[in-house]
């Protein structure tokens, strides 16, 4: 490819960006840029000028009005990922803290009391265990020789409910009952010291929150399109994810007709993380197709023909994720890996990693994110690295001593301040020696041939920043297209530019590259909501909160038919939905534009059928699962009076025989294997009202536990098939897997008391599953699981133990863990106390919580030899 | 990032911790922002009670209802919402980086570039009112009305325009929009110079006809020296000058100054402080060229271009050139930059190149000498230039597409990698099959030099120097 024989003009500074940023909401209209003497004819009177922006175009239009689903959801239910409601604070106490000021505040106590309620195991563990017999939640007044070692908590836990009432002022008129109660405790209750328990969930909140503003694990998108063969039939592959955790990977086979339509089932793989990134290039006829997850990274390859069964080829394991996989367009088995520890690698399948570079540093002044990438460029050993600064190239076979900048952001390109490197693409496919770059304000276009200065640069408004984009090169003499995509707000964006046009100046060779056309937005998902058949109130809000989840990735195809080009652009959703809309070329200029009504017509009979299809297929799959529907929790307190909940005045005959029984198995080391639980009766119930038909397994649990047979119905469903638990279990270790995957907030907890959750998760009574009053099953070597009540009496105990006959009492009448309720409901609201310990106490607290935030100020204050960000 | 959230609160996201009253320090309050600034962030979700639109909300929704329309290629409903937004302009009390009436101008004159019913005249109207409505911006808008006449041809109305701009004065304004100024002022000059080159083409037509014109010789000078004194400002200044250092070299040819154009030109490629433009180079090649320069002066500028882009066309002209040398280093950098050009993927498919790089090697196969030359070369290449270049998938496809190209690369695939290699053997029992003369010769060319390819993929041995 020849090099433009003039260039538009341009200044070229160097330093920092000197135009002030901020947002710029139009700021890519309107403007040509600069001009260059060009156009046809060679011996005219007057010069004819082009302009880098504002050429003419390919007119596309939008076949219908909102995109269409290609894929039918599959069965289990996408599990949204945090919103900001989710871990934000909302209260009008808080509005009026802000006053006016657009601050986020994190709900700290909001979180903490959830991790003391769903991991009450890793939170008390051994403490609650040691303390419960001087717990005392009953309501009679305690009597003389208990007195001494028991403590009356209703009290207190009426205080606490009361709080509860005052949500949104957390410190006012704190009992002091409260606040004595903490000072006495704070320092002892907890299984993992409090200090170090808070900076480890702070610091996992603002990981969330961070992630919710700019999630840039997602970079490079996780959808491939593998076009079909030059000149074979219309049938293209996409590679895209799946499954509740997306850690499943398919191929589909695509028909490419006026929908696309697919045929047969899909090739799947079951990877052991979540899917960021599917990338593809063909080389040679095949295709090779890059896969990374967080710490996974793994290629596959496919033969030219469609239908083939794609093989995979190897997989490395990283200690730190993975921030970025492409594939070599130029040689078979290559691909290039980045870290976030700031190492770039060439991948050979053959040969294995190559490190190209090591520096956790960024590399033109300093930035805190680890991001980078890297990708390919024209010559087949040169690789560029990337991070938030800029763009590197560098020769693998002397990657230390020969490489050349390609972008800085900087005044070199004009950048803004605070201006950053989003994604970077190779655009070989359409010109060997051109580069994208994105930011989360512009579009470059970059020669490696003139590294440094942008040939085209675009204001592309976005409101999210590109973390997609795809290239669709066009034919000679033709525009290429470039479409840019974002996550969060599913911003699709239709760009075309001409590598060169025919140059006067140039002595009729190849000039200057220009932006061509107008930018134009496409479909998104969310954007098909108007026109779905109408729904229910709470089905149109999941709807709704499905079809706007943060996009994922983006592939496209040009297809010629004869005359007829068209443009297919596929959007794949954090859901795992994929969905398709159709662009058509417009030769001819239209006599008159489109009005606003024709725009939105209704789409036509066969999107429509797409949806019915697809809204069948979804609430289909969303029924399904009933092993882990959110269990609803219900304050005992609003169904039950204290009447309700007293028990009997002494321990029953039974109790006592039952007491007996397990003191004499202890003392002998041996099994209970049944309680007999049939010598128990309950009270006599009334006569259920309605029949139990066609009932949710919720409904259909409170009716049999209504009915008294709860037992018998727990014992159907859990003998109802081995498979089915096994299943279930397999799905909650995906699920957990991809929980800690993302870093979320169980992860960081768990990871010091394995043993547990891996007991909990054995026991299938984990805090999230249905079965809080499961018959516990003793033995002596495992210590109870996490969500069985505690049934622990020494033997040297000779007083009748009240909190265990009390909650024995509440269990036989059908109120499982009252105990672990009322401990939920003490500590969510105790965590709402000042968390700060006062001084003296806290001293063993704050130097334990020191690790955490120490090693981030000492990595912050060594020596750097990166200039600061000042400026930049 | 952390200064400008200090200076806009509104607009960036921050975050405080509820219930954890201790002040974090800054690494950990970093954390905290997204690792980018991001222009349009929502913040957090508004309330739903906060439903009032005061003015600056509307604003707003009128601004996105028209980049929506924008977005969408409906310019006629763009242009009524823009016309609502006119408004705006009363109370401009923003201290936003872009502010109304900027929005106005850009989405106004895109709005008048599409829109179906604008003429020329409405948007020359257009845009006098905008360079009115903003002191700050008056010479960007200036440049880009002159754009838009350029690109419809009205190079007088553009050229009137550059000159208002030129003389246009505003206090310190003028001197802040001292970059824009320079451009209007060079694209006056290259204006200039365009009308120079129409003058001097109707004197030299009349010279051929055996008149002679003093008043149009004149009006010639006189076009030149305003187009010098502008063209010779702008290229001062770092920045990438094509059209104008070219210009300005015809200028200073024509009327015989060499010594200011070698210069100019040296400037232009070799001042640190422009970009590394490939064209720079390739502006003094052609000018030492039409000065007849000895081969030495033009293969240094080559050199030149060879080291900062091995990649440029013009790599094909220096490899002949170095071929042609008696010099034996000369010869060796000429196989050098042909092998270097090939690494590249823009010259995969290259005729010509690939018929250089054979013919080299032909010839050092058939001499027997400086084997070791290819030896070195091919050592760096050897594991990859067989899957990039000589596979059997392109030598199918060479060989459907481009005869001559398969034959040459075939040449170098048979003497690199022996007459097993897959490339090789493909196109020859091809070229065989087709009873092609050339292919049969190949093949036997390369049966009897086979032992070549043993030494150059070999061990490095004694005689190779490095």
């Amino acid at each position: 490819m020849e090099f433009p024989a003039a260039l538009f003009p341009s200044y070229f500074g160097a330093g920092p960006p000197q135009e002030e940023g901020g947002p710029a909401p139009l700021a890519g209209w309107g403007e040509h840029g600069q001009v260059l003497e060009g156009g046809p004819g060679r011996r005219q009177v007057q010069p004819a000028f082009v302009p880098r922006r504002g050429a003419t175009g390919e007119r596309w239009e939008a076949a219908d009005a909102a995109a269409v689903p290609v894929l039918l959801p599959r069965a289990g239910c996408w599990i949204p990922s945090p919103a900001p409601q989710d871990i934000l604070y909302r209260s009008g106490l808080c509005k009026k803290l802000r006053a006016g000021k657009s601050r986020a505040i994190l709900d700290f106590t909001r979180q903490l009391g959830h991790f003391f309620v769903d991991h009450p195991e890793d939170a008390f563990g051994s403490l609650g265990r040691l303390l419960h017999k001087n717990f005392y939640l009953g309501n009679s007044k305690l009597q003389r020789p208990a007195r001494s070692s028991t403590i009356r908590m209703t009290a207190l836990v009426e205080d606490i409910d009361r709080l509860e009432a005052r949500r949104g002022c957390p410190r006012q008129h704190l009992a002091s009952r409260l606040r004595w109660f903490s000072h006495l405790c704070r320092d002892w209750l907890f299984e993992v010291p409090l200090g170090l328990l808070a900076d480890c969930l702070h610091e996992e909140l603002m990981q969330q929150w961070s992630n919710l503003l700019f999630d840039d694990s997602l970079t490079g998108g996780a959808l491939a399109w593998l076009p079909p063969e030059d000149r074979g039939t219309p049938v293209g592959c996409l590679v895209h994810p799946g499954g509740q955790a997306m850690n499943h990977l398919y191929f589909q086979d695509v028909v490419l007709e006026e929908l696309p339509r697919t045929r047969g089932a899909p090739a799947q793989f079951e990877l052991s993380g979540r899917i960021q990134q599917v990338a593809a290039a063909r080389v040679d006829g095949q295709d090779f197709v890059g896969v990374r997850s967080d710490y996974h990274c793994g290629v596959w390859r496919l033969l030219g023909k469609r239908g083939a069964v794609p093989t995979p080829l190897q997989v490395i394991h990283t200690d730190v994720p993975a921030s970025c996989l492409t594939v070599s367009p130029h040689l078979p088995g290559e691909l290039s890996v980045c870290t976030q520890s700031g190492t770039v690698y060439l991948w050979s399948v053959e040969t294995g990693l190559q490190q190209l570079r090591h520096d956790p540093q960024t590399m033109f002044f300093r930035d805190h994110s680890p991001w980078r990438w890297s990708d390919f460029t024209a010559h087949p050993r040169v690789l560029s690295c990337a991070d938030r600064t800029g763009l590197q190239c560098l020769d693998a076979r002397a990657p230390k001593r020969c490489h050349f900048d390609l972008f800085k952001v900087g005044e070199e390109a004009g950048c803004q301040q605070g201006e950053r490197v989003v994604l970077p693409m190779y655009l070989g496919r359409a010109h060997p020696s051109q580069y994208l770059v994105t930011t989360q304000f512009s579009v470059y276009v970059l020669d490696e041939r003139l590294p440094l200065v942008p040939v085209l640069k675009w204001a592309h408004m976005m409101k999210a920043p590109p973390l997609f984009a795809h290239l669709m090169p066009g034919k000679p003499g033709r525009s290429h297209k470039v479409l840019l995509g974002a996550s969060r707000t599913q911003e699709l964006l239709l760009l075309q530019y001409r590598d060169s046009f025919w140059g006067v100046s140039s002595g009729g060779s190849q000039s200057a590259c220009q932006l061509a056309g107008t930018p134009q937005k496409l479909h998104s998902i969310a954007g098909c909501l108007q026109h779905l058949p109408t729904q229910l109130p709470h089905r149109h809000h999941l709807l709704q909160q499905r079809l706007t989840a943060p996009a994922a990735g983006l592939a496209a195809t040009l297809q010629e038919d004869g005359p007829h080009k068209s443009m297919l652009i596929f959007q794949l959703s954090e859901a795992g939905d994929v969905f398709c809309q159709r662009l058509t070329h417009n030769a001819a200029q239209p006599p008159a534009p489109p009005s606003r009504d024709e725009a939105t017509t209704a789409p036509g009979s066969s999107p429509l059928f797409e949806y019915r299809r697809w809204l069948r297929a979804l609430s289909r799959a969303c029924k399904e699962p009933p092993g882990h529907t959110w269990s609803p929790s219900l304050s005992q307190r609003r169904l039950f009076t204290r009447k309700d909940l007293e028990g009997p005045v002494g321990p029953s005959s039974l109790q006592r025989q039952m007491r007996q029984r397990l003191r004499q198995t202890m003392k002998e080391g041996g099994l209970i294997q049944h309680w007999a639980p049939l010598a128990l009766q309950p009270p006599p119930l009334p006569q259920a009202l309605e029949p139990a038909g066609g009932l949710d397994p919720l409904s259909a649990r409170l009716t049999a536990a209504w009915a008294g047979d709860w037992e018998q119905w727990w014992e159907e469903r859990t003998s109802f098939s081995v498979a089915k638990r096994q299943q279930a279990l397999r799905e909650r270790r995906r699920r957990q897997k991809r929980a800690q995957g993302r870093r979320s907030l169980s992860a960081s907890f768990t990871s010091s008391l394995t043993y547990q959750s891996e007991l909990s998760e054995l026991s299938d009574t984990g805090p999230s599953v249905l079965s809080p009053g499961r018959p516990p099953l003793l033995s002596q070597e495992a210590s109870p699981p996490a969500g069985s009540p505690l049934v622990h009496s020494p033997a040297t105990s000779a007083a009748p133990d009240e909190a265990l006959l009390s909650s024995q009492s509440l269990r036989c009448r059908g109120i499982p863990k009252e105990r672990r309720k009322t401990l939920r409901d003490y500590l969510s609201v105790w965590a709402e106390g000042p968390p700060e310990p006062p001084e003296p106490l806290g001293s063993q607290a704050s130097q334990l919580c020191i690790p955490s935030s120490q090693s981030q100020l000492s990595s912050a204050s060594q020596p750097r030899r990166k200039r600061p960000r000042m400026g930049f | 990032m952390d200064s400008f959230l200090e200076e806009e609160d509104e607009e960036a996201p921050t975050v405080v911790v509820a219930g954890k009253r201790r002040r974090r320090s800054s690494p950990a309050a970093q954390a905290l922002q997204p690792p980018l600034h991001l222009p349009f962030l929502p913040l957090q979700p508004v309330s739903s009670n906060e439903h009032k639109l005061n003015f600056r909300k509307s604003k707003e929704a009128c601004l996105s209802f028209i980049q929506d329309a924008l977005l969408q290629k409906e310019w006629k409903r763009a242009a009524e919402f823009l016309t609502c937004y006119i408004e705006s302009l009363e109370k401009d009390y923003s201290r936003e980086h872009i502010g109304p009436s900027e929005m106005i101008w850009r989405t106004g004159a895109e709005i008048l570039w599409h829109h179906s019913q604008s003429s020329m005249k409405e948007f020359n109207c257009f845009m006098e009112q905008m360079k009115t409505l903003g002191v700050k911006r008056y010479l960007k808008v200036c440049l880009e009305h002159v754009f838009h006449l350029l690109c419809n041809g009205q190079i007088d109305e553009a050229y009137q325009n550059l000159s208002l701009a030129e003389s246009w004065r505003f206090g310190e304004q003028t001197a802040i929009q001292d970059k824009e100024m320079k451009l209007i002022q060079a694209y006056r000059g290259l204006l200039d110079y365009y009308s120079w080159s129409k003058q001097k083409n109707i004197l030299l037509e009349n010279s051929e006809d055996g008149f002679s014109d003093s008043a149009v010789e004149q009006e010639m000078h006189g076009y030149f020296r305003k187009a010098a004194v502008n063209l010779k400002e702008i290229i001062k200044i770092p920045g990438v000058w094509d059209i104008f250092v070219k210009c300005y070299v015809d200028l200073l040819e024509f009327y015989g100054d060499h010594n200011e154009a070698r210069q100019v030109l040296n400037e232009y490629a070799y001042n640190s402080k422009f970009p590394a433009n490939p064209n720079a180079h390739v502006y003094l090649y052609q000018f030492l060229k039409r000065q007849r320069e000895p081969k030495k002066s033009l293969i240094s500028a080559l050199k030149i271009l060879h080291d900062i882009v091995p990649s440029h066309e013009l790599m094909i002209d220096f490899n002949t050139m170095l071929q042609k040398s008696k010099k034996r280093k000369k010869r060796r950098l000429g196989l050098e930059v042909i092998f270097a050009a090939l690494d590249y993927a823009g010259w995969k498919e290259n005729a010509k190149a690939w018929s250089c790089l054979s013919r080299q090697v032909k010839q050092i196969v058939i001499s027997e000498k400086h084997l070791d030359w290819i030896k070195q070369e091919w050592n760096s290449r050897k594991d990859w230039w067989p899957a990039f270049h000589f596979s059997r998938y392109l030598a199918k496809r060479n060989w459907q597409e481009n005869k001559s190209l398969s034959y040459e690369k075939a040449l170098v695939a048979g003497i690199l990698l022996g007459k097993g290699c897959k490339y090789f053997k493909y196109v020859s029992h091809q070229g065989c099959k087709a009873q092609l003369k050339r292919f049969r010769m190949l093949k036997k060319f390369v049966n009897r030099h086979n032992p070549v390819y043993l030494r150059i993929s070999g061990p490095p041995d004694s005689s190779v120097q490095p």
